[in-house]
């Protein structure tokens, strides 16, 4: 498997992902303080969380690996007057951030680059935070793309990744290959692993970061799903004309997600920093 | 609060995995084995797990929940755990 197959999901029609998503867009946990939080709060939340987290001050240049559609790169670029960089391969996804960063009246920080990360030459660029929200899963080489980010990165700078992981190394052996794991994998994306924590501070502690925070999201996750369900059961009819069998699908991805959080699977944030 | 018998346990977990399921209670006996009912997959049975955690307000083993095929087997592993 390439990483070119990697996108097939994030590449599909830009108007079925606003259909359940958030007015931002963003495909990744929310987070929740009250039952009654919804999801367009959840989401807000869950970047001023994100910037905090990354010590943000304003006027910081950040990196997102696998931007999707823009939702953290404009909110940084609007909320904390970052100067961002999003990357991703998903061709799609381009213009229409594009179009919100001059909606928004922020293009002249907003930089958005087709292609893979582990493929960027990204010369003598420097970042002050790096950004990677469910995008690491879909990246084979883990212990590479936490060097690179690294190399990339400004002393003292931060990366703030979070991950679908298995709960640990057994369940990972022990489900990796169930027909629910293979029809995430490779029906939905094409590629993905969804290493457990460990996997993840091990690359980062190697890389030679260190570690300053882990979040566990698992239950955050699970809320922002049955949001994003009961948007798609809302939609299924529009999401079936732009996509026949679309609703069926993503409902099928969203319920073996939800099935699994504690028993099989954990969301975490973990959160390094190029410094001792 | 005494412990519930396996007695009380067993038409709620019926209901619960009835409703979880999509299926009529009266198609869902003690010992089938949920995962051979047509439609059934381990998603299912995870979701049924969680709601009866939710229910009972229990945690079950890891190797209990993976491994349990029954209604049966439910009703054993939540008599044990309350």
């Amino acid at each position: 498997m390439t990483i070119a197959d990697t996108n097939q999901h994030y590449d599909l029609d830009p108007e079925v992902f606003g259909l359940f998503l958030d007015p931002r867009r963003k495909y990744s946990s929310g987070l929740y303080e009250s039952p009654g939080d919804t999801l367009a709060e959840a989401q807000d939340r869950k970047l001023h969380f994100v910037a905090r987290r990354l010590g943000l001050k304003g006027g910081e240049r950040l990196l997102d690996i696998g931007c999707g559609w823009g939702s953290l790169v404009l909110f940084m670029a609007e909320e904390y007057d970052c100067e961002v960089v999003g990357i991703s391969p998903a061709g799609r996804q381009h213009e229409y951030i594009a179009g919100l960063a001059r909606k928004l009246d922020v293009s002249d920080r907003v930089d958005v680059r087709a292609g893979h990360f582990e493929e960027t030459d990204f010369g003598d660029e420097r970042f002050d935070a790096i950004t990677m929200l469910g995008s690491i899963v879909h990246m084979p080489d883990l212990s590479g793309v936490y060097l690179k980010a690294r190399s990339i990165l400004r002393p003292k700078g931060s990366l703030y990744v979070s991950e679908s992981c298995f709960r640990n190394a057994e369940m990972h052996a022990r489900f990796g290959e169930r027909d629910g794991t293979h029809f995430v994998r490779d029906a939905i994306f094409g590629w993905g692993d969804m290493r457990p924590l460990s996997e993840l501070v091990r690359a980062a502690e190697d890389a030679g970061l260190s570690i300053t925070g882990v979040y566990d999201l698992s239950e955050d996750y699970r809320r922002t799903i049955e949001h994003w369900l009961a948007n798609v059961r809302a939609h299924a009819r529009r999401i079936d004309e732009i996509q026949p069998g679309m609703a069926e699908q993503l409902t099928y991805y969203l319920e073996v997600a939800n099935a699994g959080w504690g028993y099989t699977t954990k969301h975490y944030a973990l959160v390094s920093r190029r410094s001792r | 609060m005494p412990a519930l018998t396996r007695d009380e346990i067993l038409p709620t977990v019926t209901e619960i995995v009835a409703k979880v399921f999509g299926l009529p209670t009266q198609e869902l006996s003690p010992e089938l084995d949920l995962r051979q009912i047509e439609g059934v997959d381990s998603v299912k049975v995870l979701r049924a797990v969680a709601t009866i955690e939710q229910r009972y307000d229990i945690e079950l083993e890891d190797e209990d929940v993976f491994k349990l095929k029954s209604i049966d087997d439910l009703a054993t592993v939540i008599e044990k755990t309350l």
